[in-house]
């Protein structure tokens, strides 16, 4: 197996292949020759220099490694080519199985309005709006018209929230779309945009899908990831605490339905908004393994990526939709190389310190370690957290537990969000929806519990600098600190926040 | 030995003993602690006093204790006074550095232009996000020190706004 990617995700693909004695191949850029994804491969090869158009998106040079080492197979994890049609048919053509769906399927469903169309023969409830590219902003006024105001532009290729732009009336209309469009252009390559209704206050909730080559395909229960930072997701949670059985079967035919028609083969997920009245609204669909697929693995005691294989292989999936069971409660954070308090900037850099939590429930999907240099080249995802519990309630205070083990030195990361989020009161009690993290962030720093008296901190700040400060100069990269405000002046502040 | 820090925007005086290490007895401000400490590897130590454990992890200039990070600067004690606000006029020129080491990908102002504290000055782009850094002051664009294109480190100065 040749893993077409790096990160978290590649040793994740390596782990499995090697618990199933499959031999692995990583690839890797200049900045990545001492990553954990190299350390843990049978093989590795270089692709090229640090920026990914010129390593993990060369796609030729990842053929021609495939092609060297007699590798059988590519998985493209997440990001990068795992939604590229023409790479699955360069893979195709080289004979080389691409682990996900064939790509006509994933052209059907990866580009959102096609998706849109197919929905619709599939009597999939979805979002109200348009299913081709607008042509202009004539058109867009005139839709949005239609269907009433506050409505979404949104990139036909896109992902991540690039190229989306709310719209709340139609004077906003032309430099929305210019906007939008421009952006769509630059991050994937095609301005197309579509619009639809702004649904107020949704829930992103989602349906994991695996199917086989032979018609099989399970839904293997929701995630709820409404804890979102413009548009990304941040915490994502198995099961939903708002989605019943019935809805949780309704949700899972549909979005079995759309796959199954369009030939979708391997693992996919189909992302709904779900509504104060339990209605639910198809969004997108995702032709790739998630990020946050180790909620679902945890709540159904399923390997995603053994069952990956499996498919690849031509194998049928080894159960059936009554074997599929729910149990317990799972809660995944991701932590990033990012400054909640300095406008989430990105904090590449030198791990100096990395002491991470263990013991009962808790998983941890990460690939760093003390002294790896977090490239800026990349996506800041550092690591995935997971805690697994029999209820929510236990879970979110074994997340707490486990965020309180964790220390990561020498970089900024939001491991401190993490911990206010998940001891509010509305988090607490599952009322969140998409905008939730957004107008927490907005209320300024929550109220500090100070359970460390003043004087054991200065005593603990005086001994550590009496005996390790030398050292620690010599270890610490240079903190970003944009504005020249004093750093004291944003403690109180930034307690909320703060790890 | 006496150390001086700044903790939380307070000044403390702590007395720590010549000799670190075992059961010691200290003093924050004059009021006295007893503290067991001990050092498990560089940049940890565990501190137990009246019974209570805490586990403190230096990070830079911070300190870690039980998954909360406690800013601390050591100051010299004569440079205390007047510390505060020095160099945050408003009137003098500032500059606008680099967060993260990144590269440049637009600037959104010239030299000469007249720009309002806030207003969005340079784009810079780490780690797949582009991050806009706004000018710290109303004033006048006074030097753009970079290139679109250009890699820059932490702290490089960007923009200068007079």
């Amino acid at each position: 197996m040749l893993i077409a990617n790096r990160g978290e995700i590649a040793l994740r693909v390596i782990r499995a292949c090697r618990e199933v004695g499959v031999a692995t191949v990583a690839v890797y850029s200049d900045a990545d020759r001492g990553a954990l994804h190299v350390l843990h491969a049978d093989e590795a090869y270089r692709l090229g220099p640090a920026p990914a158009g010129e390593s993990y998106l060369r796609g030729d040079l990842i053929l021609e490694v495939a092609r060297r080492t007699g590798a059988d197979a590519v998985h493209p994890g997440y990001g990068f080519l795992s939604e590229n049609a023409e790479f699955a048919e360069a893979c195709a053509e080289a004979g080389v199985t691409f682990i996900g769906p064939p790509a006509g399927a994933m052209r059907v469903l990866g580009s959102k309005t096609r998706a849109r169309r197919a929905a619709d023969v599939a009597r999939m409830p979805r979002v109200p709006g348009s299913v081709t590219g607008l042509a202009d902003v004539a058109e867009a006024v005139r839709v949005a018209a239609g269907i009433g105001y506050p409505v979404m532009l949104k990139a036909a290729a896109g992902g991540g929230g690039k190229g989306m732009r709310a719209v709340m009336r139609a004077k906003d209309m032309a430099s929305a779309f210019t906007a939008a469009s421009s952006e769509a252009e630059r991050s994937f390559g095609s301005g197309e945009v579509y619009l639809e209704k702004l649904i107020e206050r949704p829930r992103h909730i989602e349906i994991q899908l695996m199917a086989d080559e032979h018609g099989n395909c399970l839904y293997l229960g929701e995630r709820e990831c409404s804890v979102q930072r413009r548009h990304q997701k941040v915490i994502e949670e198995a099961p939903s605490a708002v989605v019943s059985e019935d809805l949780r079967r309704r949700m899972g035919e549909a979005a079995a339905r759309l796959a199954l028609s369009a030939g979708y083969v391997n693992a996919g997920t189909v992302e709904f908004l779900v509504d104060d009245a339990e209605n639910f609204y198809f969004l997108e669909m995702n032709t790739r393994l998630q990020v946050e697929h180790p909620v679902t693995e945890m709540v159904t005691g399923l390997d995603l990526v053994h069952l990956q294989l499996r498919v690849a292989m031509g194998e049928p999936l080894p159960l059936k939709q009554e074997d599929v069971r729910l149990r317990g409660h799972a809660i995944e954070c991701r932590i990033y190389a990012e400054d909640p308090e300095n406008h989430f900037f990105p904090s590449p850099g030198l791990i100096t310190r990395l002491i991470q939590p263990s013991g009962p429930g808790i998983r941890e999907d990460c690939a760093v370690y003390e002294g790896w240099n977090v490239p800026l080249d990349y996506d800041p995802m550092l690591s995935k957290l997971v805690a697994f519990a029999p209820t929510r309630e236990q879970a979110i205070d074994r997340m707490l537990r486990a965020l309180e083990e964790y220390v990561i030195g020498g970089i900024k990361t939001n491991i401190g969000l993490f911990r206010r989020i998940l001891m509010d009161e509305d988090f607490r009690a599952a009322r969140i929806d998409t905008g939730y993290l957004e107008r927490l962030l907005a209320e300024g720093a929550a109220p500090v519990v100070e359970d460390v008296p003043e004087d054991v901190v200065a005593l603990a700040a005086a001994l550590a600098a009496a005996l390790f400060a030398a050292s620690a100069r010599r270890e610490t990269v240079g903190a970003p600190v944009v504005s020249e405000e004093s750093r004291w002046a944003v403690a109180g502040r930034r307690e909320g926040l703060r790890l | 030995m006496t150390v001086w820090l700044e903790v939380g925007g307070e000044k403390r005086r702590v007395e720590l003993p010549a000799e670190i290490g075992g059961a010691m007895e200290c003093s924050v401000d004059g009021r006295p602690i007893v503290a067991d400490v001990k050092v498990l590897q560089a940049g940890v130590l565990s501190l137990v006093i009246d019974g209570r454990q805490y586990r403190c992890v230096l990070d830079g200039d911070g300190v870690v204790i039980g998954g909360r990070r406690y800013g601390f600067e050591v100051v010299d004690p004569r440079s205390l006074q007047g510390r505060r606000g020095a160099g945050a006029g408003a009137d003098g020129p500032r500059s606008v550095k680099a967060p993260m080491p990144g590269r440049v990908v637009r600037t959104l102002v010239a030299v000469g232009d007249e720009v309002e504290e806030g207003q969005a000055l340079i784009v810079i782009e780490a780690m797949k996000m582009q991050n806009e850094l706004k000018s710290p002051k109303t004033g006048r664009v006074g030097k753009i020190a970079v290139d679109v294109g250009d890699a820059v480190g932490s702290g490089d100065v960007l923009v200068v706004v007079e």
